[in-house]
């Protein structure tokens, strides 16, 4: 997958990486805090809420609905140009916290605020798998 | 300690804006400190202060800014220095910074200059597609890599409003418009030349990221411009221009990442600094004749009026549609055109804090909000991640 000429991510500190790994293993873990159990995202250091440094990569339902979104029109560069038009959501997931992602499966224009979501996965290379989603049916 | 002064804005200075690329960094950096000093009645020499970039901006010197220009250039050495972290609003909350330095008594000139010229070279390149790719790594890696740019990262806050509160695409073209206006009466400004636009102009330009229009985006291209802050009682000796200085300043830094803001409708960050802005100053929006508020896009501006209580949060479009940011309305905003239509070149937000001290100082011309006399001032850097309030007037 040489050829692939998107942004792939750069610069993740290892700590945020079994993140990722739960991506290419198609099985998203968030961070949950150990001690006041909220969820976080993207990965921080402390927890926003009660700011105990202590959580652990937790399974989610991968449930939500879209909350905003936009139709990107003209793109980054040419690669993601030649995908374009193309959605970007941030989803309310069931647990309480926003996530951000593609989505594919609908036309991008038939995106909806308040849409039921659900994680899907894009393997966009061996070493890397970013988050999805796909319209609940 | 000694005793605390005011501190005052001396001296202005703005190049013509648009595409710069013959020419370097420096060269424009120069002409516009030349320029502010010049306007302020000072010699280049006197200026002993420095806020933010210096000329020749990278490697070491970038980084230690005031020391290149000490014996190095000015053949003195410099007395302060500091910079602002508020993205492309940190030129303009500088002011902050070289009232506190006057006011201290560290320094007696203190300079504020951006300059963006030369051959395309990232988000600073007057080429428009090395800038937008440039511009989109800005984000995280958590959002890159979906293909997001400065305009989907604002666009998708726009949606929300829109959602929300019913904000409605002709509402945003409003705002353009008006600002559009006072472009064409600014011989400087990018856009002018281009003349009047319509909101049906806007609605018809071509879709960026939905619901932002081309026309509810803010110009690409160089240019530069400088202030130079001296205490108020240089500024009255001098008797040049009316003494223009901070009423009051706050700030609000709010997210990072938008997931963790709890809305994307409304900026509580932004609230706290306009707040604390308005509260020093002792003034309420009310008292507020002229503002600048940071319009990378169309939406900024509403969220700049609803989180400084211009009007309640959500009544921002209904608030603009009957023409109160024209020149003669209720409140004129970003008269001169703002980053939509006067310039987007670097740390653009000098070029609104610009305006505004031409505005209080009675010498806007064409452009002049009549009896204006405290202005309001409005930056946000990222996405609404950082902003700050200021108010402005005689000091």
């Amino acid at each position: 997958m040489a050829d692939y000429a998107k942004f792939l991510p750069q610069g993740v500190p290892d700590w945020q990486m079994p993140y990722w790994d739960s991506l290419r293993a198609h099985d998203v873990r968030v961070q949950k805090c150990d001690s006041c159990g909220a969820f976080r995202y993207v990965p921080q250091e402390i927890c926003p809420r009660c700011h105990s440094s202590m959580a652990t990569w937790s399974p989610i339902s991968g449930e939500g609905h879209v909350y905003t979104f936009t139709v990107v029109r003209r793109a980054p560069t040419a690669a993601y140009q030649a995908d374009a038009p193309y959605a970007i959501i941030h989803v309310s997931m069931h647990e309480g916290f926003r996530m951000i992602g593609s989505v594919h499966g609908i036309d991008p224009d038939a995106v909806a605020i308040g849409m039921p979501v659900r994680v899907a996965y894009d393997d966009v290379t061996p070493e890397w798998t970013i988050l999805q989603f796909e319209p609940t049916s | 300690m000694a005793q605390l002064r005011e501190a005052a804005i001396a001296g202005v200075y703005q190049t013509k804006q648009g595409d710069l690329s013959d020419r370097t960094q420096p060269d424009v950096w120069w002409e516009c400190a030349r320029g502010a000093c010049d306007d302020a009645g000072l010699a280049l020499g006197d200026m002993d202060g420095l806020i933010g970039p210096g000329p020749n901006g990278t490697g070491i010197r970038g980084g230690l800014p005031a020391a290149g220009l000490g014996f190095d250039l000015l053949g003195k050495p410099m007395r302060f220095h500091a910079d602002a972290s508020i993205g492309a609003a940190k030129s303009a909350a500088g002011l902050n910074l070289a009232a506190y330095a006057v006011a201290h008594r560290l320094a007696e000139a203190v300079v504020i200059d951006t300059a963006v010229a030369g051959p395309a070279e990232g988000y600073e390149s007057a080429d428009r597609d090395a800038a937008i790719a440039a511009m989109a790594m800005l984000s995280g890696p958590y959002e890159y890599v979906y293909g997001t740019t400065r305009v989907s990262d604002y666009a998708v806050l726009a949606m929300r409003h829109a959602h929300e509160f019913g904000t409605t695409p002709e509402q945003l073209a409003e705002i353009a418009v008006a600002q559009r206006h006072g472009a064409t009466l600014h011989p400087l400004s990018v856009n002018g030349h281009r003349g009047e636009i319509t909101i049906d102009d806007v609605l018809a330009s071509r879709m960026v990221a939905d619901p932002l229009h081309l026309l509810d985006c803010c110009a690409i291209n160089q240019g530069g411009g400088a202030i130079v802050v001296t205490s108020a009682e240089n500024v009255r000796a001098a008797g040049r221009h009316k003494a223009v200085g901070l009423l009051g300043y706050g700030e609000g830094h709010g997210h990072i990442d938008p997931n963790a803001e709890p809305s994307l409708a409304e900026w509580p960050a932004a609230a706290i600094a306009a707040k604390t802005a308005f509260e020093l100053a002792g003034l309420s929006p009310d008292d507020i004749d002229v503002a600048g508020i940071g319009d990378h896009f169309t939406v900024n501006v509403l969220f700049g009026l609803e989180s400084a209580g211009f009007c309640k949060v959500g009544e921002g479009g209904s608030f603009v549609e009957d023409g109160a940011l024209r020149i003669g309305g209720r409140l004129p905003t970003n008269t001169a055109g703002g980053f939509l239509s006067f310039s987007h070149a670097g740390m653009c937000g000098l070029f609104t804090l610009i305006e505004l001290v031409e505005q209080l100082r009675g010498a806007a011309g064409d452009r002049q909000v009549d009896d204006a006399r405290y202005g309001y001032l409005n930056g946000t850097g990222g996405a609404m991640q950082n902003n700050f309030s200021a108010i402005l007037g005689e000091v």
